[in-house]
């Protein structure tokens, strides 16, 4: 009998081991498929994977990623499962969010949860806010609200989730930083473009617009987003050699002498061996050299056709566009219709057909023009 | 009432198995080694077969070539268990049959909806 009781407490036992091992079993592959889909992705789209998994995971109605600005003391949605809207942010909420933002682990509220329905807001059942943390700063919290089929919420779910935030938040942080410096180059890249530009009234805003049409085209051309991202550096700064150019000859009135074409000629060069300063910037820096290049080989270089550099071809059509809808020291800007008519004209002679069949579908539908308009030349 | 067989060399495996169908509707047969498998198999003529890839005495890519030449089990369908970058291609190839690659360590509950899902599809 005392064996048969020995014998069934154990297999109790290994019940309630396969039970916590089976938890622990949960965790890891959790934590495998997210350290996988995880590396590389935008901030965005990191918080888009979390609140899919712990949503799976918890099975709640409601899950919400706020992030939390340290300057200005405010949490905000960025981003969010189920019902919810920024409305729903409340005082007595925000509270719960405080608490969550400096603990160490998930807080829980079950039932208990002391939030009165307010007019802007339905109440929670039971809900549960975890910090999410990086190496040195808090970064926000996640809140997750009414289980689908019980009320509350139970000790293994709030240690995966905590397994799991803990290892959310350096990637969270990574990506963070890494916008950061995005942002910060391109911020740099501009403010060179500007220091070029406001040397001559009549280029002044032609980088931002020629980054505007090169972009529209490469979108056409339906180029991945990184490729967007570098031509957007190579349009910004196609022009940057002109900062060596003598200014009288940048903004002179009338017609340039032969010599101070040769002199102009230069900038597409000396750009790019300003950009050979910077690293990771090769692409560009042959961009910028080679804008100017003709697709029938007859630009300054003589390179040809796909020797071009491709993000040089869409920046060439975009610059010229740009040029010819653009007034000059010596003439009038022409209509956005005769300017399209002078690129289709320069189809497999200066610009490559097919960035200008993409420029067209660009243009025709921005500037609402029929393709008819243009048959006799296309 | 349907019935998932589960052939893999690991306890632990099994007994979590065991354990996330304890409360359903679905009878798990658990198989530890794999020597008398096919045999096994065509005893208990189960509606899924779930296969670890790597076991020590016949593999479960082994075990799904012989299945496959049996007309009278044939068409079990079967998921395979599968360790991070266990697969090689060639493997892959003779496997082209094999509904759902699972690999480990994989969700207890995940597993449980899938198979739920695979056998409602029959009915």
């Amino acid at each position: 009998m005392k064996d048969l009781e020995k014998i069934n407490r154990l297999k109790q036992d290994l019940h309630n081991t396969v039970r916590e091992l089976s938890n622990t079993y949960e965790e890891l592959a959790l934590l495998y498929r997210v350290s996988e889909e995880l590396a590389g992705l935008t901030v965005e789209e990191i918080c888009g994977v979390i609140l899919k998994e712990v949503s799976v995971v918890t099975d709640v109605k409601i899950a919400v990623i706020f992030f939390y600005d340290d300057k200005s003391k405010n949490f905000y949605t960025k981003g969010f499962k189920g019902i919810w809207s920024p409305e729903y942010l409340t005082e007595d909420l925000i509270e719960i969010l405080y608490k969550g933002l400096q603990s160490n682990k998930p807080i829980i509220f079950n039932k208990n949860l002391c939030m009165k329905c307010s007019n802007s807001r339905p109440s929670f059942k039971s809900a549960l806010v975890a910090p999410i943390k990086g190496k040195k700063s808090h970064i926000g919290v996640l809140f997750l609200a009414d289980k689908n089929n019980t009320d509350e919420f139970f000790t293994g779910e709030i240690k995966l989730i905590q397994t799991l935030l803990a290892f959310v938040g350096l990637f969270v942080e990574n990506a963070l930083l890494i916008e950061q410096m995005q942002k910060f180059l391109l911020s740099a890249i501009k403010a060179l473009v500007k220091a070029l530009e406001s040397t001559s009234e009549w280029t002044a805003g032609h980088s931002e617009r020629v980054t505007q049409y090169a972009v529209a085209i490469g979108k056409m051309m339906g180029l991945p987003l990184e490729d967007i991202k570098r031509l957007k550096m190579c349009a910004l700064l196609h022009d940057i050699g002109k900062i060596a150019i003598p200014k009288e000859i940048l903004n002179k009135k009338g017609k340039l002498e032969t010599n101070e074409w040769e002199e102009i000629k230069r900038h597409p060069i000396i750009g790019a061996t300003i950009l050979g300063e910077m690293d990771y910037f090769e692409d560009v820096s042959e961009c910028v050299k080679c804008h100017h290049e003709h697709y029938d080989g007859t630009g300054i270089l003589g390179l040809k056709g796909e020797k071009i550099p491709l993000y040089a071809r869409i920046v060439a059509v975009a610059d010229a566009f740009d040029a010819i809808t653009s007034d000059r020291p010596y003439r009038k800007r022409f209509p956005i219709s005769e300017a399209i008519k002078k690129i289709i004209n320069g189809s497999g002679k200066q610009f490559d057909p097919t960035v200008v069949d993409a420029f067209l579908k660009w243009a025709y539908s921005t500037y609402n023009i029929k393709l008819s308009d243009h048959k006799i030349n296309t | 009432m349907k019935k998932v067989m589960v052939i893999d060399d690991e306890p632990f495996i099994l007994m979590m198995i065991e354990d996330i169908f304890e409360n359903t509707e679905i009878n798990v047969v658990t198989l530890r080694e794999s020597k008398n498998a096919i045999e096994m198999i065509k005893k208990e003529k189960p509606d899924l077969l779930i296969l670890d890839w790597m076991m020590p005495d016949i593999s479960g890519i082994e075990i799904y070539k012989q299945l496959k030449t049996d007309p009278e089990i044939s068409k079990i369908p079967v998921f395979m268990l599968t360790a991070k970058g266990e697969e090689d291609e060639e493997s892959i190839g003779i496997l082209k049959g094999v509904e759902r690659y699972i690999t480990k360590p994989f969700s207890p509950r995940m597993l449980l909806e899938i198979v739920l899902e695979r056998l409602r599809e029959d009915k």
